[in-house]
């Protein structure tokens, strides 16, 4: 069987390559907490391009406006409905930052409007459970973006019973700013108490199993 | 020349000469014409009395053909009895003709029957265990023969038998089905009904995290299953799907196991499937000990993708595969890529187990090419899950078909004989009375004239 491989989504607006310790920093972890065949180093991978349907999971984050390419969206939408499950971090953490406001535009207009993901959901229990729902971030009240804390994700569920419960997660949406919060240095890891990337595993987990 | 004739009454013969009467030859010979034709008469009945008796006594053959059979039937029942009768057939009787045909037989009339025309041909309709519906239908025929395929709403298509492939027939599935299917071969039209109704359970799907699991699973939820799910996550963590009872037929319809995951359930597995159960495995799942005596065959060398899309006129060409090696004695192939088995299959005690070398077909739902790629995909794993899938079955009462024409002409009424009719039809003495009734009156007739008119009563 195929490894696990994490892959972050490259789009021709904005600045996808903002976060560049972020995927060594989740696969050490689903290496670190599961038995998962994960692949050494993540690839990125063009969002326009055929090789994005390798990559049933991608990593999309950035702080610019965000405007999709014709050929971007058509991808996009293609590879939500064949399956593939799709991560978008907003890294300003900021509900009325150009990043938020154009790629939620950008979903909606392809998926229709974005749902509460609720807090009880089976992707904050999947792996490691999170009480509470989401984790919070050390960077939603550090003085920069909106200053809130975010108490639910959002996200685009797919399938036929039109139940945030029970549907599919096709793509989750989150202001919490994870991009900055697990953009650290790989050695970091180690004087930390707790872990910040647990709650990474059960995306991945998530996407692999559901 | 003198003779003694019929005197005309009150009256002089011709030629009278003192008492004496000669007649001139016209007299004479009118005089033998009557004899002649009371002579006629007299014969003809003798040759009804004749042919009558030499039907009743004399073997007498009839041929019949397809286009008349009806009409000779009718013949052979109300007017004329033959002893024998031969019916060169370019289709099968009715069913109605041929229950005629036997009941003729048993009246005594011997009844054969040639038909160089007629394929044996033969159909079977089998629900498909699969929650989309549908049937397989199987048409025995002779290599190289067309079979065309219709229902109650018309032609649905045509299938030519591999002339060398070593079947004798066609498979098809029909997504969905009229009551009644028809399959012609040539003259031949075999017509069969789907008449079970089949209980579906769950599946169990037993894997590690990865995609083929979570694709294999999402694609059967989409194409109707039930799934519950066992996927491993690490050696102390599994997620779980739906509620995981015993393994057993009573609750599973199949299990399907994607990796050595499954090691622990390996006996529970085992004894579901030797009491019924069907089992679809993947290649590395036949390396688990307790596994590998069910599995068609053992897993060879992985052949790695080319990294392409999957084509749309042959997807599984562009997927990964885990050859099966080392075949069981019993083991049916069922599908190569290139040399390599990629899909075998054998029956182990009174279930079936399946088993697939295609590890990554993940790839052929997310990115094949064909817009319809995820149908396609589910579509096929449902098709491995229906040749092994364990199902109730409830018996409808099954509309009156024909599935075997040709077989059935043969119960009924033996087999072809083995040459042409050895004799012509005879005449039919019932079509000469008329005439010879005819033939009859006009000599009567012709004779009583004659008399009348030269006086004699």
């Amino acid at each position: 069987m195929s490894q696990f491989v994490f892959a972050t989504a490259e789009y021709a607006s904005g600045d996808w390559e903002s976060a560049p310790a972020l995927p060594e920093n989740l696969i050490d972890s689903v290496a670190r907490y599961t038995s998962i065949d994960v692949a050494p180093t993540g690839v990125s991978v063009r969002l326009d391009s055929p090789e994005l349907f390798d990559y049933p999971f991608v990593w999309l984050t950035g702080h610019l406006p965000v405007r999709f390419t014709e050929a971007e969206r058509r991808n996009l939408k293609r590879y939500i409905e064949r399956g593939g499950f799709m991560m978008v971090d907003d890294h300003n953490h900021d509900i009325t930052g150009v990043f938020h406001q154009t790629v939620t535009e950008e979903i909606e207009s392809l998926f229709g409007k974005l749902e509460q993901v609720p807090n009880d959901h089976e992707i904050y229990r999947c792996f490691f459970v999170f009480e509470n729902g989401p984790p919070h971030t050390n960077h939603e009240l550090n003085g920069w973006g909106d200053d809130l804390l975010h108490e639910h994700l959002h996200a685009i569920f797919v399938g036929p019973r039109k139940d945030p419960r029970r549907d599919r997660i096709g793509l989750l949406y989150s202001n919490k700013d994870y991009s900055s919060e697990w953009n650290f240095h790989a050695s970091t890891k180690r004087t930390m108490q707790q872990d910040p990337t647990k709650f990474g595993v059960n995306l991945i987990v998530y996407a692999l199993t559901r | 020349m003198r003779s003694r004739v019929d005197r005309p009454a009150g009256g002089e013969g011709p030629g009278a000469l003192d008492g004496s009467v000669i007649e001139p030859l016209w007299f004479r010979l009118r005089v033998a014409g009557e004899w002649a034709l009371r002579a006629v008469v007299l014969g003809l009945l003798v040759g009804c009395l004749v042919l009558v008796v030499r039907a009743r006594t004399e073997e007498r053959v009839e041929v019949g053909t397809s286009a008349t059979l009806r009409e000779s039937l009718v013949r052979w029942t109300t007017v004329s009895r033959p002893s024998r009768v031969h019916v060169v057939l370019d289709h099968p009787p009715s069913r109605a003709e041929q229950e005629w045909l036997v009941a003729l037989s048993g009246a005594g009339t011997a009844v054969e029957w040639t038909g160089d025309s007629l394929v044996p041909t033969a159909m079977a309709v089998e629900p498909r265990a699969d929650p989309a519906g549908g049937v397989d239908v199987s048409v025995a025929a002779p290599p190289g023969a067309v079979v065309a395929l219709r229902d109650t709403l018309g032609e649905l298509g045509a299938v030519e038998v591999p002339a060398n492939g070593g079947a004798a027939g066609v498979r098809v599935h029909l997504a969905k089905p009229r009551p009644r299917l028809d399959a012609a071969v040539g003259p031949i039209v075999a017509q069969a009904s789907p008449f079970d109704s089949l209980h579906l359970k769950r599946l169990l799907v037993i894997g590690a995290a990865g995609w083929e699991t979570k694709f294999v699973v999402a694609a059967l939820e989409e194409r109707g299953w039930g799934v519950d799910a066992q996927i491993s996550v690490s050696p102390g963590s599994t997620v779980r799907q739906g509620w995981l009872a015993a393994i057993d037929t009573t609750r599973y319809s199949a299990v399907l196991v994607l990796d050595t995951t499954a090691a622990p359930f390996a006996d529970r597995i085992a004894r579901y499937v030797r009491s019924g159960g069907g089992l679809v495995l993947w290649s590395p799942a036949a390396a688990v000990r307790g596994l590998a005596a069910l599995s068609p065959g053992r897993p060879g060398q992985r052949i790695d993708d080319e990294g392409r899309a999957p084509r749309a006129s042959a997807p599984r060409d562009d997927l990964a595969l885990v050859p099966i090696v080392s075949l069981a004695d019993d083991a049916v192939v069922l599908e190569r890529k290139g040399d390599a088995v990629a899909l075998a299959a054998r029956r182990v005690g009174n279930g079936r187990v399946l088993q697939t070398g295609y590890v990554d077909s993940w790839r052929w739902r997310m990115a094949g090419e064909d817009d319809d790629a995820p149908e396609q995909h589910r579509a096929w794993l449902a098709g491995l899950v229906a040749r092994v899938a364990y199902t109730g079955r409830t018996e409808l009462r099954p509309p009156s078909t024909e599935p075997a024409p040709l077989a059935s002409l043969i119960h009924r009424l033996g087999p072809a004989a083995s040459g042409e009719p050895g004799d012509r039809p005879s005449a039919n003495p019932a079509a000469l009375f008329p005439w010879i009734f005819g033939a009859l009156m006009a000599a009567l007739l012709i004779e009583w004239a004659s008399r009348r008119t030269r006086g004699v009563r």
